[in-house]
């Protein structure tokens, strides 16, 4: 008998072109809409029945079976509200990374298997084989960063149709399959968050009081900002505080709900040659010498790698706490933990 | 760029109309060598205000009103907005269970009960009665449903309200009551005489009976007329009640578009009559046959409401759009929002009718044609569907 794939469907060409591929590799694909968020925002309409819609089209167009799973419930408790509570802690979260461990490869995969699924399925750059994760062949969309926290688990049963394929390929089947949705703009966690700005959302959930923004250096007050939360360590823009060289956060004072910020590219704010790594998650044996990411699509560092922590040969510009830091050798996905 | 699309066959006329030709022809001056304001001093503007209340007397006409009792606006959503203004305060309101949002929304503005239909959508006189307490102060009852096309006995609606207008005069409650229908999508295919419907206000919709979108009316009686409040202030314009500068080519197309379904009345009944019924009967010799809803005797004769329990319509109408065939279910509005159709469950369908069901609803340009070819495609869609889920 054929097996049995449980494909997330997000109503994006990525995913719809996962459906047409698993379903010539000859499984038995069933769509799966993972209802999420449904909630519109001041200014920003939450298009949750139009990607749905659209997903649903692709499963009728390659008569798959298709069917909505709500987890608005669990993503709003295990994603969002951390979200927040990292905000609120002054820290900068990547609630993908949290989705996928937590809601996609957690939630969606035990449900699919309950369900009777062999595999499931997603639509993400990336690449499972033999229990192991490695980065997707196209590397300017490699998606790895979001995933390394998957469990082993829901990897060794996970298929990643797009391992091998590139975005520009990926539309070209879309395109030629008629899927309407080829042209769409991708989807990403609160996927609307993007139009509107993380800051418009956190507004809606954050009582942020506005506060003053001071001169690192001199003590100067520069102007003011609407929240320090919003602010993360080395922004450049939305100060508001105008004039010669840009201003870069250099540091934040929640308690006094101060934002320092300095013109000094060098200042030490700003630099670091070591990161320590909260929340490890090791997917294999660490060697000393790694590559670590830590930003999505951002350039790969040499690093050694230690107690929980990098060293870096020369200062790198600091990350913002609460990101991920991902590790890997070669295309080879180690792991990774929260930046601290 | 998008994929390109083969010519659709519409079955869903009851979302939207094309715009006739004549309509067409007739708007298309006014948005070029005719384009003043009718309210300017000049001759031409003059000309224009002429014509522009000329046109007006014409869709009043079509009703069998006169120019003065309409005051034309953007559509039957502000003209429903518009009715419901002269509720006073402290009173009530009526509905039908299967109304509309676009009159559901305006009454939650006010305290409203929902009188119940029968299985076919039609009111049940009974519990109107019992509702109609001393406090109603409007009752609003759409001519024709959206969903199903279920056509409500509006004389007798109203004689029942002539009747209690009788007894309140008796027991000296000065409380006026007003009868309103949105009668959106019956203008072509029912003769809407106020008259012989009996109604105090009636809602006019150009963008269902083959004129342009974006323009409507409401019609009132003098009484009626005198105690609406205005919906946009400014100029002064429609009888203070909608002010902003006419739009003159829509207004024009809509009157246009409104004489000429009055014209066509009988033949395009006759055409209906013909095509539903061969349409039924096609898809009713498929080894998967449909539930037909509702009753032919009370519906307009335009719509062919159907459910195929333990199917997804959702899916079939995907699935059927993909071979040219478009169809909805329940109202467009309601569709995109992912709600369940208010309609279907009045009538007392289960879960499963309402999830299986399909808004078919023609108009002028389907042909015979089109009918025995999109039957052809639905019955396979239908197949194909069962196919999948119980092999």
């Amino acid at each position: 008998m054929d097996k049995t794939v449980y494909l997330g469907m997000s109503g994006g060409v990525d995913s719809s072109v996962s459906a047409l591929l698993l379903k010539e590799q000859g499984y038995k694909v069933v769509g799966v809409y993972m209802k999420n968020w449904s909630k519109d925002l001041p200014g920003a309409h939450c298009p949750w029945a139009e990607d749905l819609a659209d997903a649903k089209r692709v499963a009728v167009k390659l008569n798959i079976d298709f069917f909505v799973m709500d987890f608005e419930k669990e993503y709003k408790e295990q994603v969002v509200d951390y979200m927040l509570a990292e905000f609120k802690a002054g820290r900068t979260p990547n609630p993908d990374v949290v989705c996928n461990e937590l809601i996609k490869f957690k939630l969606f995969y035990e449900r699919a298997r309950e369900a009777g699924a062999d595999f499931i399925a997603t639509g993400h750059y990336a690449k499972s084989e033999n229990g192991h994760l490695y980065r997707a062949k196209d590397e300017n969309k490699d998606q790895t960063y979001f995933l390394y926290r998957m469990s082993e688990e829901a990897l060794s049963r996970t298929l990643f149709p797009l391992a091998e394929l590139l975005k520009p390929e990926v539309k070209e089947i879309a395109a030629k399959n008629g899927f309407l949705n080829a042209y769409k703009k991708e989807s990403m966690g609160v996927c609307f968050v993007g139009e509107v700005g993380m800051k418009e959302f956190l507004r809606e959930y954050i009582d942020a009081r506005p506060g003053e923004i001071v001169e690192k250096e001199t003590g100067e007050v520069l102007g003011a900002h609407d929240g320090a939360i919003f602010y993360t360590l080395g922004q450049r823009h939305g100060l508001y505080v105008g004039g010669g060289l840009p201003y870069y956060v250099v540091n934040k004072d929640l308690e006094k709900n101060i934002v320092y910020v300095s013109k000094n590219l060098n200042h030490e704010g700003l630099w670091t040659k070591e990161v320590r790594l909260s929340n490890l998650l090791a997917r294999e044996e660490i060697p000393e010498n790694v590559e670590v990411r830590m930003r999505h699509r951002a350039e790969l560092i040499s690093a050694k790698f230690e107690n929980s922590c990098l060293y870096f040969k020369e200062p790198i510009r600091r990350p913002a706490a609460g990101q991920s830091a991902v590790l890997y050798d070669g295309k080879l996905c180690l792991g990774g933990g929260i930046i601290e | 760029m998008e994929a390109k699309r083969t010519p659709a066959i519409n079955l869903d006329f009851a979302a939207a109309t094309p715009v006739c030709q004549s309509a067409l022809s007739a708007m298309m001056p006014y948005f070029s060598e005719k384009y003043y304001n009718p309210s300017a001093p000049y001759w031409p503007a003059k000309e224009v205000r002429d014509e522009y209340e000329a046109a007006k007397a014409r869709l009043a006409q079509s009703i069998g009103a006169k120019a003065a009792d309409l005051v034309v606006c953007s559509g039957a959503t502000e003209a429903n907005n518009l009715a419901f203004t002269l509720v006073p305060e402290g009173t009530r309101v009526l509905i039908l269970s299967t109304e509309h949002d676009a009159v559901r929304a305006p009454a939650g503005q006010c305290d409203f009960e929902e009188i119940k239909v029968d299985k076919n959508g039609v009111i049940l006189l009974e519990d109107f009665r019992a509702k109609l307490s001393d406090r109603v102060s409007l009752v609003s009852i759409s001519l024709a449903n959206n969903e199903i096309g279920t056509i409500q006995p509006m004389a007798e609606i109203a004689e029942i309200i002539r009747e209690e207008r009788l007894k309140r005069a008796k027991i000296g409650n000065n409380l006026p009551i007003f009868l309103h229908s949105d009668a959106s999508q019956a203008l072509t295919l029912i003769d809407v005489s106020v008259a012989r419907l009996g109604v105090d206000m009636m809602t006019l919709n150009s963008a269902k009976i083959y004129g342009p979108k974006g323009v409507g009316a409401l019609f009132a009686t003098p009484e009626a007329m005198k105690k609406l409040k205005p919906v946009v202030r400014g100029g002064g314009q429609e009888n203070n009640l909608r002010s902003g500068t006419e739009n003159v080519p829509l207004l024009i197309g809509f009157a246009t578009a409104a004489v000429e379904a009055k014209e066509h009345l009988f033949s395009a009944r006759k055409k209906y009559a013909e095509l539903t019924t061969l349409l039924a009967q096609k898809l009713a010799e498929n080894r998967i046959a449909p539930q037909f809803l509702g009753n032919n005797k009370t519906r307009l004769v335009n719509f062919l409401p159907i459910s195929y329990p333990g199917l997804d319509a959702e899916r079939l109408i995907y699935k059927l759009e993909e071979n040219g065939v478009l169809i909805s279910t329940g109202a467009a509005c309601a569709a995109r929002k992912g709600e369940k159709s208010r309609t279907l469950t009045a009538i007392g369908l289960s879960d499963k009718e309402i999830a299986g069901s399909l808004r078919i609803s023609l108009g002028a340009t389907n042909t015979k044609e089109e009918i025995l070819r999109a039957a052809e495609l639905i019955n396979a869609a239908v197949n194909e569907e069962h196919e999948r889920i119980y092999g």
